[in-house]
């Protein structure tokens, strides 16, 4: 069944183009990898797909700052959300991770979680917490502490949280590796792929480097200045000379 | 001579923070800085007055319509005119500071001055504390503002509007991300703020007489309070009003009373050449560590 169906999207900044006529899909119970270097619009893609863009263009419309257009089309479940203001987006079902880790810095872990969980009932509410404790068990043990005073993984594991806590039904992940250590990296994609056995959530998630996330994906869109450049499924991706050079760090030779 | 100061220096600082506290509350959740604060104290006080002295209601309920009335002024203020202003942070400053001297100039057009405005004391009569005088109202405001601290605290950490308004504080494109309306929270954080000055001013105003002027200087306590003590936070609130709280009060009665009104002036221009960000200020002490 498709979930998520995005048709013909640009995005322009003033006159550079972020997103150049992309469409993407996503199916029920898939974990989807965007895959693609720095600049090539993984981030505006994650944050059209979940509103904020919309929010974003607003505030610099009344400020007259950059001029931001988007034109295509977002459906999500038959429906079309292209103007849907992204907390009713959240309503219907999709929930952002963001890049870079921006979580409440000044509330500690479980506030963090609290906060995120405003559109649950208060059942709901400890259900998604004990979820959220038992995937990251590293975050029950630090519950009391100030998340502006945590690490970067520790940030990164408290925002996969804060939009689980949303309970969606496609969680879109926005480089959670980027500028982690191996080490937690691999944590992260265990949880992920724990997240998605426990939950039967969509998993949309974007990245640099893409090895990493191999092993969970089912399957990727490589995408280059704003462009579709190449999809299929993980072996088909993982066939790929280019892209196998480009994004998984593997050379030709080496096996 | 040394007890009254004590005594009175702590109602004076109490007085202080609970008129500063709307500002701050508005201030810390929206980034909107209310200027039309004085304008909003002065109305509620007001309504309050015509409520109870030309209608005849009961004290509680012209009271409670007044701070009503405060609170969906300060809601309607951001759904017609600051929201078109979001982030230009001067054009909000001019338009609040605008309707505010507008509220005050209109009243005083309407004949606002003289001993006929006064609202009276909730409870005649007074106590005696550490063998000073001490009259009842006094002793609510101070009731008051203790109960309003613990319920606001209570708010903030235990309730799920009050987690929002957190969120949005941090965080606005994270909370809007988990579904938290950022528009919605910033219209009930200035609501909050003005019920909370109408509600210092129905307790406060009765020690005096309700005059447009009251209202500048409100304005400038309240400012002079939040920049002191840190712009978003309330335990710097509370500290900033016990210290010109009680400079005031040591002022008045051992150099001149004329003086006081300059005390929370002198003490904001001091604090914004030593520590601009105010003593409890986010001066980055919490940096990312990425």
């Amino acid at each position: 069944m498709n979930m998520l169906s995005v048709k013909n999207l640009t995005v322009f900044y003033e006159n550079a183009i972020a997103i150049n006529k992309l469409s993407i899909s996503v199916n029920k119970d898939e974990i989807v990898g965007v895959i693609g270097p720095n600049s090539a619009g993984k981030t505006t893609l994650m944050n059209t797909i979940s509103g904020l863009m919309l929010d974003t263009k607003l505030k610099e419309d009344r400020r007259g700052g950059i001029r931001i257009s988007i034109f295509g089309t977002i459906e999500f479940l038959g429906e079309n959300i292209s103007n849907t203001w992204p907390d009713k987006r959240v309503r219907k079902g999709i929930a952002l991770c963001r890049e870079r880790h921006p979580v409440f810095g000044e509330s500690d872990v479980e506030e963090n979680l609290k906060i995120s969980g405003y559109l649950s009932s208060k059942e709901q509410l400890k259900e998604s917490l004990s979820l959220v404790y038992d995937t990251f068990p590293k975050l029950l043990a630090m519950r009391r502490r100030k998340a502006g005073l945590m690490s970067g993984g520790e940030q990164q594991m408290l925002a996969i949280g804060i939009a689980l806590m949303a309970r969606p039904r496609l969680l879109l992940l926005d480089e959670p590796l980027l500028g982690l250590s191996p080490n937690i990296q691999a944590q992260l994609v265990e949880a992920i792929k724990k997240i998605k056995q426990q939950t039967n959530m969509t998993i949309l998630i974007t990245e640099q480097f893409a090895r990493p996330l191999i092993p969970i994906i089912d399957r990727g869109y490589v995408i280059e200045n704003g462009m579709f450049a190449f999809g299929g499924n993980k072996d088909e991706l993982y066939g790929n000379p280019d892209v196998r050079k480009a994004y998984f760090g593997v050379d030709y030779d080496e096996e | 001579m040394l007890l009254s100061v004590l005594v009175y220096g702590f109602i004076n600082s109490v007085i202080l923070a609970m008129v500063a506290l709307g500002f701050s509350i508005t201030f810390g959740i929206s980034r909107v800085a209310n200027f039309s604060h004085g304008g909003f104290y002065i109305l509620g006080g007001i309504f309050t007055w015509y409520g109870l002295i030309k209608l005849g209601m009961p004290y509680f309920l012209s009271a409670g319509l007044s701070i009503i009335i405060i609170g969906a002024l300060g809601a309607l203020m951001y759904k017609v005119i600051l929201i078109r202003l979001r982030g230009l942070e001067l054009s909000e400053v001019i338009a609040t500071l605008s309707l505010g001297i507008v509220i005050l100039e209109l009243l005083r057009g309407l004949g606002v001055f003289g001993y006929e405005f006064r609202n009276p004391v909730f409870m005649d009569g007074s106590v005696d504390i550490l063998g000073v005088g001490v009259g009842i109202q006094r002793i609510i405001i101070v009731c008051a503002g203790a109960l309003l601290l613990i319920l606001l605290h209570f708010f903030v950490h235990h309730t799920k509007m009050g987690l929002a308004f957190r969120g949005v504080a941090q965080q606005e494109h994270t909370a809007l991300s988990v579904g938290i309306n950022p528009d919605l929270v910033s219209m009930l954080s200035l609501a909050m703020g003005s019920v909370m000055c109408a509600l210092s001013a129905v307790l406060i105003l009765p020690l005096g007489v309700i005059s447009v002027d009251e209202g500048y200087d409100i304005l400038i306590k309240a400012l002079a309070v939040c920049i002191i003590g840190g712009l978003e936070s309330t335990l710097g609130v509370l500290v900033a009003a016990f210290i010109i709280g009680y400079i005031e009060v040591l002022t008045s009665m051992y150099i001149s009373s004329a003086l006081t009104s300059v005390v929370p002036l002198a003490c904001m221009l001091g604090i914004l050449l030593v520590r601009p960000s105010g003593i409890f200020g986010k001066s980055k002490e919490i940096e990312e560590r990425v």
